[in-house]
């Protein structure tokens, strides 16, 4: 039964198709399209969709203008913006007109998926129809007499996660602190870090304690925890809200009307089936930030790593189907070629952090923009982006070492090369037989760098994973 | 006498993070070493007989030929087929290993790989 109405906002007609083929799965939802701001409101006009997925930039009137009119109108819409920028200042006035939730391309289709459907499961319970999530005997969320005592999430499967999802937003609703602001980065949170620890096939358990205006979200984790860099993005982002630990993860989310303050922040307490959360005001500043990644073979990585594409798309069938703008930008990369070498020349030559910087944000991230517009190559844009993290967390270092700024150099050179011999046997020449011949194999060579450069022993999770296998 | 070791690999980083793990076997004299990046260009130079080799690691993917196409036509030539191959890959499909068995292939190794054992399976092969 396709009881839910959403309307997917974007003028390029790719990135509809995309998200489109991406939605048409779940069920419960039917599906229309608009190609900008103003004929998104003329289908909300007739149509009344539940959730849109807007985007931000488009011609004739932009998703801010458009949610701002659609918000007036229809306040029960819930807009969830899809956008490639990250700008504070267009969040915040996205989190004003009320938007509930962002999308950051290149797109996650679990993570879209995950949202719409917990949305979704949140709408219907507001109506009166409460979806049964989950087959499993848990303990319910929606139930108020657990409200003030611990909730207990057992997930074991992508339903768990999304019990998990409504809970929250059903809990923040009911307080009317439905901010996308504080509740999506919470949720994307946990999302990465449940979806983390069942790949690992961990047990996965979210424990939930509540004060009258706090509540605490922890979750356990059997290995210590290692965080990718997205996820570290939404810990540093959500700042003295949340604090990660080797064996457990805790944000406090405010629920009531007057901010907590600090002195009045309970710690939570010691018994035997819940894990210690301590809140982040009453540990020393120095603790706080002496939380450091180790650098393993994540099995996240490790999934980017090993995908295996089974129906190989060549070069030649995937350019025809691409948009030409699409392609005009990656051809602009062109002109990239020639300041990848200057940049490290000048680096080599110079060395230090400004020139550092100067080549990831000024090369670097020049490619990671133009290749994540192309929604087949995800695992290439995370692999330079991860470089230029890498870079950056290194920049000391390397420009005080010859050596190792030599070898950093050389081998940036190098990717540089494979990238323009990407482009080539992809977009010009055509001939490559796979697109995604070069992926892989780029992003391992980036972590390869940095087990050079970096010091860092890069080693799976499993450590014979690294042996040779003879046959 | 040193023995010959080729890598196949359209990715420069690759073959440059290769020979830096093999830095010491080269510089020591143990091992000469040859790169490629397009596996065409090594066959057509195995077949007219103007290269050769002891031990030859070879990618999968690569956009003129897939590796393990490669290595089954080297297989095929007499003069190559008892020499070793090894498959340095980020490919770890059993599916794919299981092909590269029946090819003949001595040895699959993924990546991102640790230097050490790299070389430590490399001397195994070659018995240096």
């Amino acid at each position: 039964m396709k009881d839910l109405r959403l309307l997917i906002v974007d003028d390029v007609e790719d990135n509809r198709l995309v998200l489109n083929a991406i939605c048409r799965k779940m069920d419960g939802f039917a599906i229309k399209e608009a190609v900008d701001g103003l004929d998104a409101i003329a289908v909300c006009e007739e149509w009344h969709p539940h959730i849109i997925l807007m985007d931000v930039m488009m011609p004739n009137l932009d998703g801010l203008e458009a949610s701002k009119v659609i918000k007036s109108r229809f306040p029960e819409t819930v807009i969830i913006v899809v956008t490639a920028v990250i700008d504070p200042q267009m969040e915040a006035h996205m989190a004003a007109i009320g938007a509930a939730a962002y999308i950051h391309k290149p797109i996650d289709k679990e993570l879209v998926r995950f949202k719409l459907q917990s949305f979704g499961a949140f709408l219907r319970s507001k109506d009166g129809i409460h979806a049964k999530l989950s087959t499993k005997e848990a303990l319910n969320p929606f139930c108020s007499d657990v409200r003030h005592l611990k909730t207990i999430f057992d997930i074991t499967d992508a339903e768990g996660m999304m019990d998990f999802g409504v809970w929250i937003l059903s809990r923040c609703e009911e307080h009317q602190t439905f901010s996308s602001s504080k509740v999506d980065p919470v949720i994307e949170l946990f999302y990465e870090l449940m979806r983390q620890g069942l790949r690992a096939e961990e047990q996965v358990s979210i424990i939930i304690e509540e004060s009258f205006e706090e509540i605490f979200i922890t979750m356990k984790f059997d290995k210590p925890v290692v965080l990718k860099a997205k996820t570290q993005e939404l810990v540093d982002d959500l700042q003295s809200y949340c604090i990660i630990r080797q064996n457990f993860a805790c944000v406090r989310l405010n629920i009531g009307v007057n901010q907590p303050k600090a002195e009045t922040i309970p710690v939570s307490i010691k018994t035997p089936e819940v894990c210690i959360a301590v809140s982040p005001s009453l540990l020393p500043l120095s603790e706080v930030e002496d939380l450091k990644e180790v650098r393993v073979l994540q099995s996240e990585e490790q999934t980017l790593l090993r995908q295996s594409f089974v129906k190989k798309t060549s070069a030649f069938e995937y350019v025809a189907d691409i948009g030409g703008d699409v392609l005009d930008e990656i051809r602009d990369l062109e002109s990239l070629d020639e300041e990848w070498r200057e940049s490290l020349n000048t680096l080599e030559s110079e060395p230090s952090v400004e020139n550092i910087r100067q080549f990831t944000d000024g090369v670097l991230a020049v490619y990671v923009k133009a290749i994540n517009n192309l929604f087949e190559f995800t695992a290439l844009a995370y692999a330079l982006s991860s470089l230029g993290t890498f870079m950056k967390e290194q920049a000391d270092a390397v420009i005080n070492d010859p050596k190792k700024l030599k070898m950093l150099v050389m081998l940036t050179e190098h990717l540089g090369s494979d990238l323009t011999s990407w482009r080539e046997h992809i977009f010009a020449l055509q001939d490559a037989a796979d697109i995604h011949y070069l992926d892989s194999s780029f992003f391992s060579s980036c972590m390869q760098i940095e087990q050079i450069v970096g010091d860092k022993k890069i080693d799976s999770e499993d450590d014979n994973d690294n042996d040779m296998e003879f046959f | 006498m040193a023995k010959r070791v080729i890598i196949v690999d359209d990715s420069r980083a690759v073959i440059a993070t290769a020979e830096l793990a093999l830095d010491g076997l080269i510089s020591s004299g143990v091992i000469e070493f040859k790169s490629y990046l397009n596996p065409l260009e090594l066959l057509g130079a195995l077949q007219n007989g103007s290269e050769n080799f002891d031990m030859l690691i070879s990618d999968v993917n690569m956009p003129e030929m897939n590796g393990l196409d490669l290595a089954r036509a080297i297989k095929s030539d007499e003069r190559y087929k008892t020499k070793p191959i090894i498959v340095l890959t980020t490919e770890s499909s059993e599916q794919m290993k299981m092909t590269g068995k029946e090819i003949g292939v001595t040895g699959w190794m993924v990546k991102p790989f640790n230097d050490e054992k790299l070389v430590k399976s490399i001397k195994m092969v070659l018995g240096v």
